[in-house]
């Protein structure tokens, strides 16, 4: 049997990794690099890097470090690529063909896209054809209003689109998408946990691989998402926020009967 | 440049912050999550997590320590208030302040421990102090980096996992963090805010010659900087080492840590006044910290430490903007005499060659250059000169007004 994955997510906000809450409150944790550099030494199984900049300005704060002078996404993916060994999934601000070949030459492994997808679902197809599935992975943000059931938003979540997460999700996977990155806003930066029942309902409604990611505050509600189905546990947040995390996630895992890569 | 409205952070500081739609930084938001937070129970929590790590036969807990007013309570807290069995560690940097020594001194008398203290060979440290301040615009690296060494180093050799630091520097000034995340030391914070990215090796002659910068070479091996190396994955996790921060379980106070320690254990506060800030309690462990370091700070960025003290009294409610913005027309901006001559005379260097060096530290999204003078915005509004310039020709360019450093207009 396959095993399972544990990936870090890293969000870039202009120049800056950055820690999330409910898609709204950012706060700067460090400079894109350093991170990776840490993943890299742990081995980590794979590394998803999220874009979420909403303007072009990209700025490392100060030049008195040893990581220096990033001032485009484009640059900032080189340097990372440099860094890191793992397969590395980008997104965020891709809308065409062309936004992928240029993250593919710098490169990323995967790219993952989210607005464009919903608005243009041929780009998957075409994505698919020209990379292969493999390397076409759409992300899906999905709230959940009090009591109800999840919708799939857009623009970085401020854009409703009337859709079902499990709908949305199987129709990406006819397109020819390769996985589903599934994040749930309303838990993002909670720390309380996946919502299990929309990776439940998304991870029954196709047979690509699904990626839980928001609401992680402890290592040991890991598993729980990979027991309602997805076949990848993500997090961003508390990737940062403790010594040897991959280390610390890996465990509980395996703890938990999850089959992982130590 | 753009000021937070409540505290007094510019948006160009040394702890990157966020600001949200009312001009807030996120330093102040994060410090107004305090007011709501159950201290009580997180004491509870404390207490639950060190019983987890009381040892039969070693020490309970390592709490590395400069001998200041919040070693003293973070001292206070293990030792009395929990009656744990303590290990201090300190990195002696050799720039102690006599006030700080006396205080450093008497922690073995007051608090049922023993103490390691780590002073590195004084001539490696002079030595350190050049290549820091050219390399990076900071003669203090090497006490960034022995602070976030020697504790780690101890607690793997003597097989103490758990360590107890105070506050979490970033996220008490820039709010890098929330109080929900419980967050703990780690390696890259140590190496990315701590040390800036550069690690021990980059001072040797062979790390320097590979970052390009033979010209700086002082001869330094790695064998004259074992206490910057810091010990590899596997070791701590063998050993299992943790360090949390006591501030996400107590409401952290410098100001009241500072009453209570002196109240309680006569700890003393710095007797002459410093050159560039008010407070008279803080960074007694390196008289360079609010000097020489701390005017690199004004140089790079257009801030000092009256801005930082000042922003924190502001959040803590025992000073008003005003006051505060009052202190920093006092201090931000003084070159402190004092302190000056005497680490120019420490690692054998003149004025001139120290202003020279200052100026290729200059931040350009800070400073511009109008009429051979520093210029820069100022928190009361309007902008003030603040000396002459030192650079030549081709280095001005990125100051001057019309090319701005920021946008590139298309």
């Amino acid at each position: 049997m396959l095993k399972k994955r544990l990936i870090p997510v890293l969000l870039l906000q202009n120049g800056m990794l950055v820690r999330s809450e409910a898609f709204s409150i950012h706060q700067i944790i460090g400079n894109p690099i350093i991170e990776v550099q840490r993943f890299n030494q742990w081995n980590v199984d794979e590394l998803i890097y999220l874009d979420i900049s909403r303007s072009d300005d990209y700025d490392l704060r100060r030049e008195d470090g040893k990581v220096r002078g990033l001032k485009d996404p484009l640059v900032i993916l080189e340097e990372v690529s440099k860094t890191c060994f793992m397969p590395l999934t980008w997104g965020g601000r891709i809308r065409t063909i062309d936004d992928m070949r240029q993250r593919f030459l710098r490169g990323a492994d995967k790219i993952t896209i989210n607005t464009a997808a919903v608005e243009t679902p041929e780009l998957i197809t075409q994505a698919a054809k020209i990379f292969g599935s493999q390397a076409v992975v759409v992300c899906i943000d999905a709230k959940r209003y009090e009591g109800g059931s999840p919708e799939v938003f857009i623009d970085g979540g401020r854009t409703a689109t009337g859709m079902s997460p499990e709908g949305w999700a199987k129709k990406a996977e006819g397109f020819g998408a390769g996985e589903i990155l599934l994040q749930s806003i309303d838990r993002d930066g909670m720390g309380n946990g996946y919502d299990l029942g929309m990776i439940r309902s998304v991870s029954e409604a196709v047979s690509i691989p699904v990626i839980a990611l928001g609401g992680i505050g402890a290592y040991g509600q890991y598993a729980d998402g990979i027991k309602a189905g997805a076949s990848a546990a993500a997090a961003a947040n508390i990737w940062h926020f403790k010594e040897l995390s991959d280390m610390g996630g890996k465990r509980a895992l395996s703890k938990s009967g999850v089959n992982i890569r130590m | 440049m753009k000021f937070c409205s409540r505290c007094m952070y510019p948006s160009m500081a040394a702890t990157p912050l966020t600001f949200d739609d009312k001009g807030v930084c996120s330093g102040c938001r994060v410090a107004g999550q305090k007011k709501v937070i159950d201290w009580k129970g997180r004491f509870q929590m404390l207490k639950k997590l060190t019983d987890e790590y009381r040892a039969k036969n070693n020490y309970d807990i390592l709490i590395p320590v400069s001998g200041g007013k919040d070693s003293y309570y973070q001292a206070h807290i293990a030792s009395k208030e929990l009656g744990l069995k303590v290990l201090l560690v300190t990195y002696h940097g050799n720039n102690y302040l006599p006030e700080g020594e006396y205080n450093l001194a008497r922690m073995r008398e007051l608090f049922d421990c023993d103490h390691i203290v780590v002073k590195p060979g004084v001539d490696v440290l002079i030595k350190m102090n050049r290549i820091g301040f050219k390399l990076q615009g900071d003669m203090n690296w090497h006490n960034h980096c022995g602070i976030f060494t020697v504790p780690i180093q101890e607690a793997v050799r003597h097989k103490v996992p758990l360590m107890m630091w105070g506050e979490h520097g970033f996220m008490d000034m820039g709010g890098m963090y929330s109080y929900s995340d419980f967050v703990e030391f780690t390696a890259k914070t140590r190496l990315e805010h701590g040390l800036r990215g550069y690690d021990w090796h980059d001072f040797t002659d062979e790390g320097l010659e590979k970052l390009g910068r033979s010209e700086l070479k002082e001869g330094l091996r790695p064998k004259d900087l074992l206490w910057a190396q810091y010990p590899p994955d596997e070791e701590i996790a063998s050993v299992g080492v943790r360090g949390i921060y006591l501030s996400n379980y107590l409401d952290w106070d410098g100001t009241k840590n500072a009453e209570l320690v002196t109240k309680l254990y006569g700890w003393r506060a710095a007797q002459q006044p410093f050159e560039r800030t008010y407070r008279s309690f803080s960074n007694l462990d390196d008289m360079h910290e609010n000097g020489i370091h701390d005017y690199l700070k004004f140089v790079k960025f257009g801030y000092g430490r009256a801005s930082d003290h000042a922003s924190k009294d502001i959040r803590a409610g025992v000073m008003t903007r005003e006051k505060g913005i009052e202190m920093v027309r006092k201090y931000d901006h003084v070159k402190p005499r004092r302190d000056l001559e005497r680490w120019l005379k420490y690692v054998n260097m003149t004025e001139e060659e120290f202003d020279a060096i200052c100026d290729t530290f200059r931040d350009p999204r800070a400073w511009r250059i109008e009429g051979g003078q520093w210029v820069k915005d100022d928190i009361w509004g309007g902008s003030s000169a603040y000396g002459p310039v030192h650079l030549k020709c081709p280095q001005r360019a990125k100051f001057m007004r019309e090319e701005n450093y920021g946008r590139t207009k298309k």
